[in-house]
């Protein structure tokens, strides 16, 4: 079992909060700092915030005699990504109120918002408590927000395993109300901690992720999870899910003990009812072997190698009370979103938008947030999120399309994503600087230039229509999924990345490293070369990504 | 003496000890007994230890930030004055005057400092310096899984050494679980004070002179602008050097400041005369440029100047205060003999009185003051204060004459009484003083600031300083009010209302109240604010309460320097 001696200083915080409530109303009243107390910035993420401050402005500060600027960022649950209109209206306002007013897609379906006061945090979350909206285990060491395959159109049966989405999410939420008596005014329960079979009084080792892929596209990068679920489907019939364990991108650098990982397919659980248990036994098995000493090995891909997938298995079974299946055949063919207007099995309508790296504002005479927020104001829509970070304008009834078509025609939406190089849209990149206090490097207020500067040596090759995945992240966290892609960018200092190659296009493969800390005059230097053999080497139909990976580049 | 249980206690501690921690110990009672004795002890701050202690710390993330914070807070509780700074805002000079001086840094990067350490951190790298005065030793914080473990600890310890300065414990390198490692580190660090002597209280401020209205001639070393982008305001910390400075908390120090060079220009450009002329003003011989640049007060004018000048170019001139060079343009001037006319008439540049917010223990060779940039609309127009002004535009290592304004209705009590301060804007600029030097002389009373400004995020002025006193522990207790945060407006009258219980207990108990800052309105409502509060928690009439608060005036419980 766990390692009881030596607990991490989380662990203990955990222990010890009474169902995450630590100190938390006393930080909210610690006037001299914008910050809060040291052991609640671990139990604030349980509640779906982040504390971070204006990296930016430090050393202006800092000379100032002024802290740091801090702020919360908080981070929304919405499992499968799924919003409605009003909900949409109530973001923005929310947004524009105590913000800094970005809109930000996640890369796992949710929208995050930056820049919120300590004393802005209550009016934020009860601004969206009206729209029954929360921000509740969107972090923290539990199961986190539940990514699904998000276009409807997929198949019918989309909306039946899109269901499984909210669903996983009820039942791996934790069980405590302190989210609602401290920020939304819920009266106090007696002095008792609720009792929480899942998580007990300790939670998970690490954080969580569930993703629900459904074949043959697999846009939500469903092996990057700690836990996948593949949507079987025989004869237009969901038949189960096929499960696979251990997914995980982050590293450190020079700690070699860590690695990214694809999860392993263990099996398969065909009724709702077994694989819901399937999920939440994998829950319980991580809890209890999971590693508490250092969180640095706590996910459970290093859970599943310390134990061997074997093992795991057979610890799992046995909590299940029944047997997995033999893991069904499924093949990925893509993982990308539909851009543009799709109809779907029922005959409604679905607008596909890339959004630049998720964010959602005015700027630069593109007013995309206005637009959305007049595509909600009709109310004629439902807004989803992919995991590739953009919208999907969706369920808009045949008779309602003309109204959306003629705001989007009003911001020329559709002209300006028609400009989009074929590289762009199938980038990413994450929040990174000056938020992210882990960042190392720029990212996504970088990502675009430096496309800008890579679309023109596609152009040389004649590549501009070929769809390579690229990815940027500020660090080896991979919150862009950056190690999952053909082309990695992995910041490791101010203006440096390390690059690397060779993953494939379906994220089946993880790429490699390629070249160390390259600056940006290094990086396009070897993109043209690589680009330029690709060119003359490929095999017929071969992405950039095999090619690489067939060349032993790395 | 001792009850059983606390003897066995005693006895138990006492067998443990060294030779030196008795010594110690000896030292430290001694210095203890001195500082609770009764109001006979001199007004003078009891130093508890012999010895100047810094503890510097350079963080990214905080580790180091509040290792060092605890560390400085168990010092004092040791009896030890140890000053608490980051690295991020250490003035390098000051290295020079440093006697313990404890880092605690840790490594970021590939082996690198942290950015609010990185110009120290370059400074210490520079040749052309040595420190041998300078005792020192370095905890270095990091972390085993980078290959440059500790890397920056590594060199300050050892560029220390090539400083000249003195290694009195060895470099202690830390993994993330640092505290065993650090509190070891710790103990012999303070061993290697080597048995602190408690200077009786009476030696410390025996020897001070009374202070005059001697002209300083300082240097600016710093001139920031406290608030950060965004903000309404501008408060510029200027921290000045000067050769032989004495004074006491609570002083203010007078500056005559210049006159526009673009506005005296335009004087002379208006009138055609011509600037270079030498002629006599009052006791002065200079040239008119000069006397207008430096000398004559050419700004908003006062009545019965603008009366004079009438007179003298005979004409009907409404009595309203204006700037000499609006008159001159509206009501010229018939030649330059009738302008040295009008310039005999007008009355030297007053001095702008600024609080003092240094302390002379804490400060040594340096007065720092709080200045707001005054801004005002004169018709329309966007004037500035001229003093205010002229101070914000102040480059470092420019000369500045001063003199030091003693204000014997203000100033610090005995260590052992607790304080309240109310100061907000540049009120604060006394506590700021007042605490330092309570915190470098290891003062036992409590000390409670209010302090309030428009934004919490752009005008906290001295928000580190702050923090790093209450995390010590110096600064007992501190109230905010944040006047545009909020729809409401939120003063410092309405935080002291709201502490109104615990306010009249600490008054009760005999806690002496300053309050700073602008007369209108903020100090006239704080002092009815007062009155209520003393009304209302002591269950008195009005009359009684404002007997009471006369009774504190004259006990000199109650002090102010309101402007
Ligand atoms: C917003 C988002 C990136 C984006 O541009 O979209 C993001 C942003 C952050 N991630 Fe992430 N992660 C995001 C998806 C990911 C992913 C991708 C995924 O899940 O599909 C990964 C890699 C997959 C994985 O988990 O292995 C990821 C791996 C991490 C890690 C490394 C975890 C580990 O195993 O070591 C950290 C750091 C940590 O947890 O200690 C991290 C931490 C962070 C923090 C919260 C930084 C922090 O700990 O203080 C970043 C906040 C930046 C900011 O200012 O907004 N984030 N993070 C994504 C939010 C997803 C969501 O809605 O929940
Ligand atoms: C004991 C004491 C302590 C003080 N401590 C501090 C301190 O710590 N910090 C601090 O910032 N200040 C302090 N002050 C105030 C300070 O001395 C100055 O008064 C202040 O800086 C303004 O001076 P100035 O030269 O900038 O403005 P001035 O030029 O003297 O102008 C002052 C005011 O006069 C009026 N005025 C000036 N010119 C015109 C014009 N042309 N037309 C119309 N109106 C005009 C405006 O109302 C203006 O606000 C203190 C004052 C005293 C007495
Ligand atoms: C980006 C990063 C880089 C680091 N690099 C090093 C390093 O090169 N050597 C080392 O010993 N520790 C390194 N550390 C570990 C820190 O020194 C360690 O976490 C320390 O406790 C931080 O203290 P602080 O919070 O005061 O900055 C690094 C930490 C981070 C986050
Ligand atoms: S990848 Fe690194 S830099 Fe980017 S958001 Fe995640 S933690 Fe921050």
């Amino acid at each position: 079992m766990s390692e009881k001696q030596n607990l991490s200083v989380v662990e203990h915080i955990k222990h010890k909060s009474r169902g995450l409530r630590g100190t938390l109303v006393e930080s909210l009243q610690d006037e001299i700092t914008g910050a809060v107390r040291e052991d609640d910035h671990a139990l604030v993420k349980f509640h779906g915030m982040y504390e971070q401050d204006d990296r930016d402005l430090r050393e202006e500060r800092a000379e100032k005699k002024l802290d740091k600027l801090y702020s919360f960022m908080v981070r929304m649950r919405i499992p499968g990504g799924l919003m409605t209109a009003e909900q949409w209206v109530a973001a923005h306002n929310v947004a524009g109120q105590y913000t800094t007013g970005v809109i930000k897609i996640t890369t796992r379906q949710t929208i995050q918002l930056h820049g919120i006061l300590k004393r802005n945090i209550r009016p934020t979350l009860q601004g969206f408590s009206k729209v029954a909206l929360d921000s509740i285990a969107a972090c923290g060491d539990v199961n986190r927000n539940v990514a699904c395959a998000s276009h409807p159109h997929q198949s019918a049966i989309h909306a039946q395993v899109h269901a499984y989405a909210d669903k996983i999410s009820q039942l791996l939420l934790p069980k405590t109300r302190a989210f609602y008596e401290i920020w939304l005014d819920e009266e106090k329960l007696e002095e008792h901690t609720e009792v929480d079979p899942l998580y007990e009084n300790r939670y998970l080792p690490r954080k969580f992720k569930i993703g629900i892929a459904i074949p043959p596209n697999n846009e939500v990068d469903v092996l990057t999870n700690d836990l996948g679920l593949i949507a079987i489907i025989e004869n237009n019939e969901l038949k189960g899910f096929n499960l696979a364990i251990g997914g995980g991108l982050s590293a450190t650098h020079g700690n070699a003990n860590t690695y990214p990982r694809l999860a392993t397919v263990i099996g398969f659980t065909g009724s709702e009812e077994r694989t819901l248990k399937a999920v939440y036994e994998v829950l319980t098995v991580q809890r209890d072997y999971g590693n508490r000493s250092d969180r640095k090995l706590a996910r459970l891909k290093y859970t599943v190698d310390r134990m061997g997938v074997e093992n795991f298995k057979k610890e799992l079974e046995k909590r299940c009370g029944f047997e997995l299946e033999a893991p069904k055949e499924v093949v990925f063919t893509a993982r990308k979103d539909e851009y543009g207007w799709v109809e779907d099995y029922k005959g409604n309508w679905h607008y596909t938008l890339f959004v630049e790296n998720g964010r959602v504002t005015d700027e630069n005479g593109y007013l995309l947030k206005t637009a959305l927020l007049q595509i909600a104001e009709t109310g004629k829509t439902t807004f989803r999120f992919t995991s590739n970070q953009n919208v999907i304008i969706s369920d808009i009834k045949p008779e309602d399309k003309t109204i959306i078509q003629a705001l989007l025609n009003n911001f020329q939406i559709e002209e300006r994503q028609a400009l989009i190089s074929a590289i762009r849209k199938n980038s990413i990149a994450c929040v990174s600087m000056p938020t992210c206090p882990l960042a190392l490097a720029e990212a996504q207020r970088y990502l675009p230039t430096l496309i800008d500067k890579i679309e023109p040596l596609l152009g040389k090759y004649n590549l501009q229509d070929d769809d390579i995945v690229i990815r940027m992240t500020g660090c080896p966290n991979g919150c862009g999924r950056s190690s999952a892609s053909e082309i990695g960018l992995i910041g490791t200092s101010p203006g440096h990345y390390n690059l690397h190659i060779g993953g494939d296009r379906e994220g089946l493969r993880l790429n490699r490293k390629y070249k160390d800390a390259l600056d940006e005059t290094a990086i396009l230097n070897e993109l043209d070369s690589l680009f330029s053999s690709y060119k003359k080497d490929r095999q017929p139909t071969e992405t950039f990504g095999d090619f690489a990976a067939r060349r032993q580049l790395v | 003496m001792l009850d059983e249980a606390r003897l066995q206690q005693w006895n138990a501690l006492i067998a443990t000890l060294t030779k030196q921690e008795l010594t110690w110990m000896h030292g430290y009672i001694a210095g203890k007994l001195s500082m609770d004795a009764p109001k006979s002890a001199p007004v003078a701050a009891p130093v508890a230890t012999s010895h100047k202690v810094t503890i510097a710390y350079g963080t990214e993330t905080g580790n180091a930030k509040k290792l060092a914070s605890d560390l400085a807070g168990k010092a004092k509780k040791m009896g030890i004055n140890a000053k608490l700074v980051g690295l991020d805002q250490y003035r390098f000079t000051d290295l020079a005057k440093e006697e313990y001086f404890f880092t605690v840094i840790s490594t970021q990067g590939d082996g690198e400092p942290p950015v609010g350490a990185k110009k120290f951190y370059d400074h210490i790298h520079q040749n052309g310096f040595t420190i041998p005065k300078l005792k020192y030793s370095v905890l270095a914080l990091g972390d085993t899984s980078y290959p440059q473990f500790c890397k920056t600890g590594e060199d300050v310890d050892l560029q220390f050494e090539k400083l000249g300065a003195t290694r009195v414990v060895p470099l202690q390198k830390c993994d993330l679980d640092y505290e065993a490692d650090a509190n070891e580190w710790f103990m012999k660090a303070i061993h290697s004070l080597n048995a602190p002597a408690v200077a009786p209280a009476s030696t410390s401020v025996a020897a001070k002179k009374p202070i005059g209205k001697k002209t300083y001639n300082g240097t600016i070393v710093t001139n920031i602008n406290l608030n950060a982008t965004g903000s309404n305001k501008q408060t510029h910390h200027i921290e000045i050097v000067a050769e032989g400075l004495e004074y006491e908390c609570g002083n203010s120090i007078g500056i005559v400041p210049s006159n526009q060079p673009a506005v005296v220009a335009e004087i002379l450009a208006v009138t055609g005369v011509d600037g270079t002329k030498v002629i006599d003003w009052k006791k002065e011989t200079s040239s008119i440029a000069d006397l207008l640049t430096n000398k004559i007060n050419i700004s908003y004018l006062q009545e019965n100047a603008i009366k004079k000048y009438a007179a003298i170019i005979q004409q009907e001139i409404p009595l309203v205060r204006m700037d000499l060079l609006d008159l001159l343009k509206i009501y010229p001037v018939k030649d330059t003999a009738q302008f040295i006319e009008v310039l005999g008439i007008l009355n030297p540049v007053p001095p702008r009185l600024y609080t003092i917010a240094s302390s002379p223990m804490a400060h040594e060779g340096e007065v720092h003051i709080t200045v707001a940039k005054d801004v005002f609309d004169v018709n329309g127009v966007e004037k500035t204060g001229l003093c205010s002004n002229f101070l914000s535009l102040q480059k470092t290592e420019t000369q500045l004459n001063f003199f030091v304004q003693p204000n014997k209705r203000f100033k610090l009590v005995e260590p052992t009484k607790d304080i309240i301060m109310i100061g907000p804007g540049t009120g604060v600029a006394p506590f700021r003083s007042f605490v330092a030097e309570r915190d470098a002389t290891g003062a036992t009373g409590r000390n409670w600031l209010f302090f309030g400004d428009q934004h919490f995020t752009t005008d906290f002025s001295y928000q580190t300083e702050w923090q790093n006193w209450y995390s010590t522990g110096v600064l007992t207790k501190i109230n905010l009010a944040f006047s545009r945060d909020q729809e409401e407006k939120i003063y410092v009258q309405h935080r002291m209302l709201q502490q109104a219980e615990e306010l009249y207990q600490w008054i009760n108990n005999g806690a002496v109240v300053y309050l700073c800052g602008a007369k209108y309105p903020m100090g006239r409502d704080v002092e009815h604010t007062l009155l209520q509060i003393i009304q209302q928690q002591g269950n008195k009439s009005k009359e009684e309460a404002e007997q009471y608060f006369e009774i504190m005036k004259e006990e000199e419980r109650f002090m102010e320097d309101v402007y």
